[in-house]
C-alpha cells in the first residue's frame, strides 16, 4: 500500500473505457467472462466425473432444476437479487480505485436494520416501503463510511478496514437480534416478522426486488458513464493526482464513493429481509456480500454486467441442492466453480503482469551487455 | 503499477473468498448456540466410529423414483447448514436414519442445506417425490417441518431436537429429557469425586434445557453422594453460549476450591471449561470433566485427557425409533421424548471402577423406566 500522500489509490484502472484490468476490445471484454465460465465449467466436470456422475447429468440438473419451473425461476430470482447489489456496491468501489471488501457487513448491518424499521413501525404501504429500504441503505452507507472516512483522511487502506468491520458487524447484529431486537418468547436469536407494510412483493415468479436491483444497475450504468459525479468516480479511480489537479476533491470523493457502495450493499441487505426472509435471523445473508466480489470481477467493473453475473451465481446456487438430490454430488462444488470462475478472469491479468515482468527483465538484461 | 496492485487486489479477493465460508460457519454456530445450547460442540453416540462413508452418501444406483409404489418405502433426510458427517446432530441422525432404513430394506438419502433460505424447498424436494418419511434436522428447521408438514399431510415428519408446541398427526419433534441425563452424570460424579467437591460450569439457566441438566446433575450428586459439596455456576443471560474464557476461568477457580469432577455444559463456554480441566497436571486420573449433548470425546478432542464421559441425547436411536414408527403405523405425533443416557468412557474406561459403572448403569435404567425422579420441576 502506498504511503507517499493521503489520497493516493492502490487499485487503478489502466482502461479509461471502463473494464477491470488490462486494455481490451470489446469482443475480448465480452469473451474473457465467457470463456472463464466455461473453462470452470469444464474443469468442474471433471471433478463431478470422478465422483462417479456423469457431467452432463450433473449440468443438465442443475440448470433444469433452477430454469425448468416457475418454483425455480422465482428463487434463482430471488437469490440474484441480493448479489445484483452487492455486485453493484463492489463496482462503484472498484470505479474510484477502492476494493470494497466490506459489502457483506454493510448488507447484515441494512438487514436488520430494515428489519426494525419494517417491525417496529406501522406505516402505510408506501411510506413504510420506502422508509425500511431507506433505513437500511442508511445503515449500509454509515457502516461502509467509516472505511471510506478512514481512507481519504488518513490513508488506512479500506481493505483492511471493511474486513475488520465485517467481523464487526456480525458480532453487532448478533448482539441485537439476541437481545435488543430479539423477538420475545422464543428461544432463536432473531427479529420479529416485519409488517406487511413493509414486505416487498413477489408478482407471479417476479420479485419487485428484483426489478428495483435490475433499475438500480441501469441506473448506475447511465451515473457512472454520462453523469459529472460519475467522471469524478472515475478519474479519481484512474489517477487521483490528476483528479486533484484538475480540481476534483479527492478526498470527498472517496468519502462519497465509499458510502454510495455501502448503500447499494444495504439496499441488497434491506430487499433481502423486505422481500424474501421477511425478518432478520443471523446466518440467513450468509456469504451474499462475498459472492458481490466474484460478480464485479466477473462482470468487469461494469454495472450492467452485473445483472448476467449476479443470475449466473443466483443459478449456481438454486441448483445445487437438486444436484445433491438428484445425483449425490456435494453442493459446494458449486463453489469449486465459481472460485475456478474468478481464477479464470484474473488469469490474463496475471499473466500479462508476469509477461511484463519478464519483458522488463529482458530489456534490463540487454542494457548492460 | 496498476496492474501490480491489481493482481495484489486479487489475491486479496482470492483470500477473502476463501475466508469467507470460515466466517458463515462461525455466524451458524452462534446462531444455533443461542437457540439450541447445544452448539459447536454437539457429538454423536456410539456409533459415530462407523464413520460416514461414499457407500452411505446418496447413492445414484438406487431408485426413488417410484415411491408412491406400497413395496417401496422412502426416508428422506435434510440436514441442518452444515455437512451430514459433522459428528454432532445431522451425522447422529442420518445414522439412525440409515439404521433404520437397514432394518426395513428402504432407500434412503439426504440433502445438505447450504442456505437456510432453503430449509423448505429442500425438504419439498423429497416429499413432492413421494417419500416416505422425511427426517428434518435442527432447532432452526422447526418451522420449515410445520411449514412441510400442513403442505404434506400424507407424508410423515421427524423434527430431530424441533419441541412441537401444538400437535400435528403427521409432524413428531424428537426432544429430549435433559434433566435425565444431567441426574445420570451428577450420580456418576457423586461417586467418582475424592475430595468431595464437584463442580458445574453452565450456560445461562433462563434457557430450559441448560437448566434441567444442571439441575438434574446437582440431584444425581445428591442422591449418590449426599455429603459433597457442589458448587454449580450459570452465565449470565447474554453470551451464554460463546463465552469459553469466562467457562474456563470458572472451571480453574472451582479446580483450585478442590473439585474434582466438572460437569461443563453449554455451547462453546462450556467447551472452554472442559478445554481448560484437561489442562490440569491430574486430568484424567484423579481429576475429571463431563461434557454434554453428544459424545463430546469426538467433538472437543482437546478436551479428551480428562473427559470422563458426556450427558448425552441418544440422537441416533431416537430418529431410528421414530422413523419405525412412522413405518409401522405407530408415529406418534407431537413430542417424542428419546432416551439419554452417558457416552462411553473412552480414555478414563481404566479409572472408573466397575462396581462404580454397575451402580451408575442401573441409575439410567430406572431413569429410563420412570422408577427414578431427577426432582427437577420442569
Amino acid at each position: 500500500m502506498s504511503s507517499d500522500g493521503p489520497a493516493q489509490t492502490d487499485l487503478g484502472f489502466t482502461d479509461p473505457n471502463p473494464t477491470l484490468g488490462p486494455k481490451y476490445g470489446p469482443v475480448k471484454a465480452i469473451a474473457i467472462p465467457i470463456v472463464s465460465v466455461l473453462l470452470a465449467f469444464a474443469v468442474g466436470g471433471i471433478l463431478i466425473y470422478f465422483q462417479g456422475v456423469n457431467p452432463f447429468t450433473a449440468y443438465r440438473v442443475l440448470f433444469e432444476s433452477a430454469l425448468g419451473d416457475s418454483d425455480g425461476l422465482l428463487r434463482v430470482m430471488q437469490k440474484s437479487t441480493p448479489l445484483i447489489f452487492t455486485g453493484l456496491a463492489v463496482v462503484v468501489g472498484l470505479r474510484v480505485g477502492l476494493f470494497n471488501i466490506g459489502a457483506q457487513g454493510q448488507l447484515t448491518v441494512a438487514a436488520i436494520g430494515a428489519a426494525w424499521a419494517g417491525y417496529h413501525f406501522d406505516l402505510p404501504t408506501v411510506v413504510h416501503l420506502t422508509f425500511a429500504l431507506g433505513f437500511g441503505m442508511l445503515c449500509g452507507a454509515a457502516w461502509a463510511s467509516i472505511a471510506g472516512v478512514l481512507r481519504a483522511y488518513r490513508n488506512v487502506s479500506e481493505v483492511i478496514t471493511t474486513i475488520m468491520l465485517n467481523s464487526i458487524a456480525i458480532a453487532l447484529v448478533d448482539y441485537l437480534a439476541s437481545r435488543t431486537f430479539k423477538e420475545p418468547d422464543q428461544p432463536i436469536s432473531r427479529t420479529p416478522l416485519i409488517s406487511d407494510s413493509a414486505a416487498l412483493a413477489t408478482f407471479g415468479v417476479i420479485p419487485s426486488g428484483f426489478v428495483i436491483a435490475l433499475i438500480v444497475s441501469l441506473f448506475f450504468g447511465w451515473f457512472l458513464i454520462r453523469t459529472t459525479e460519475g467522471f469524478r468516480f472515475n478519474t479519481v479511480g484512474l489517477n487521483p493526482n490528476a483528479a486533484r489537479y484538475a480540481g476534483i476533491s479527492v478526498k470527498r470523493t472517496i468519502v462519497l464513493a465509499m458510502a454510495v457502495s455501502g448503500a447499494l450493499a444495504g439496499m441488497g441487505g434491506a430487499v433481502e429481509t423486505m422481500g424474501v426472509v421477511g425478518r432478520f435471523e443471523p446466518a440467513f445473508n450468509a456469504g451474499l456480500g462475498f459472492d458481490g466480489i466474484t460478480i464485479a470481477l466477473l462482470a468487469r467493473a461494469n454495472p450492467i454486467a452485473t445483472i448476467p453475473a449476479a443470475i449466473l451465481v443466483g443459478i449456481l446456487r438454486t441448483g445445487a441442492n437438486s444436484l445433491q438430490f438428484e445425483t449425490g454430488i456435494e453442493p459446494e462444488v458449486v463453489d469449486v466453480i465459481l472460485a475456478l470462475t474468478l481464477l479464470f478472469v484474473a488469469a490474463p491479468i496475471v499473466s500479462r503482469y508476469i509477461f511484463r515482468i519478464n519483458a522488463k527483465r529482458k530489456s534490463k538484461s540487454k542494457g548492460r551487455s | 503499477m496498476h496492474r501490480k496492485l491489481l493482481v495484489a487486489g486479487l489475491t486479496v479477493a482470492a483470500l477473502v473468498l476463501a475466508g469467507c465460508s470460515s466466517s458463515d460457519d462461525a455466524a451458524t454456530d452462534t446462531t444455533s448456540a443461542e437457540a439450541t445450547t447445544e452448539a459447536a460442540e454437539e457429538t454423536t453416540e456410539e456409533a459415530a466410529e462407523e464413520e460416514v462413508t461414499e457407500e452411505s452418501a446418496p447413492a445414484v444406483t438406487m431408485d426413488d423414483s417410484d415411491c408412491a409404489a406400497p413395496e417401496n418405502y422412502c426416508i428422506g433426510l435434510v440436514t441442518d447448514t452444515g455437512k451430514v458427517d459433522d459428528k454432532s446432530f445431522n451425522q447422529a441422525a442420518w445414522e439412525g436414519t440409515l439404521l433404520a432404513a437397514d432394518e426395513l430394506g428402504a432407500f434412503t438419502k439426504y440433502v445438505e442445506t447450504v442456505d437456510p433460505k432453503d430449509y423448505l424447498s429442500n425438504i419439498e424436494q423429497f416429499a413432492s417425490k413421494n417419500y416416505d418419511t422425511i427426517v428434518t434436522v435442527g432447532f432452526l428447521m422447526g418451522e420449515a417441518s410445520v411449514a412441510a408438514a400442513a403442505e404434506f399431510p400424507g407424508v410423515n415428519f421427524i423434527g430431530v431436537d424441533q419441541f412441537q408446541g401444538e400437535t400435528v398427526p403427521n409432524l413428531t419433534g424428537l426432544i429430549f429429557a435433559e434433566d435425565k441425563a444431567g441426574y445420570a452424570a451428577g450420580y456418576l460424579a457423586g461417586l467418582m469425586t475424592k475430595t468431595n467437591k464437584v463442580g458445574g460450569v453452565f450456560g445461562t439457566d433462563t434457557v430450559p434445557p441448560v437448566l434441567y441438566f444442571g439441575e438434574g446433575y446437582r440431584n444425581g450428586i445428591a442422591a449418590s453422594n449426599p455429603e459433597a459439596d457442589i458448587t454449580i455456576v450459570y452465565h449470565e443471560p447474554n453470551n451464554a453460549f460463546n463465552d469459553p474464557e469466562w467457562g474456563a476461568a470458572e472451571a480453574k477457580k472451582q479446580l483450585t476450591q478442590g473439585a474434582d469432577v466438572i460437569f461443563g455444559g453449554g455451547g462453546n463456554t462450556g467447551n472452554g471449561a472442559l478445554i481448560e480441566i484437561a489442562k490440569a497436571p491430574d486430568a484424567g486420573t484423579s481429576v475429571f470433566c463431563i461434557g454434554v449433548d453428544v459424545d463430546q470425546y469426538n467433538t472437543v478432542p482437546q478436551a479428551q485427557s480428562c473427559l470422563l464421559t458426556s450427558a448425552e441425547k441418544k440422537l441416533v436411536s431416537g430418529t431410528s425409533d421414530l422413523v419405525l414408527a412412522s413405518f409401522d403405523g405407530t408415529f406418534p405425533g407431537g413430542n417424542y421424548v428419546g432416551s439419554t443416557g452417558l457416552a462411553p468412557y473412552h480414555d478414563t474406561e481404566a479409572a472408573v471402577p466397575a462396581d462404580v459403572k454397575i451402580q451408575v448403569e442401573e441409575v439410567i435404567a430406572g431413569l429410563d423406566d420412570g422408577s427414578i425422579e431427577t426432582g427437577v420441576v420442569k
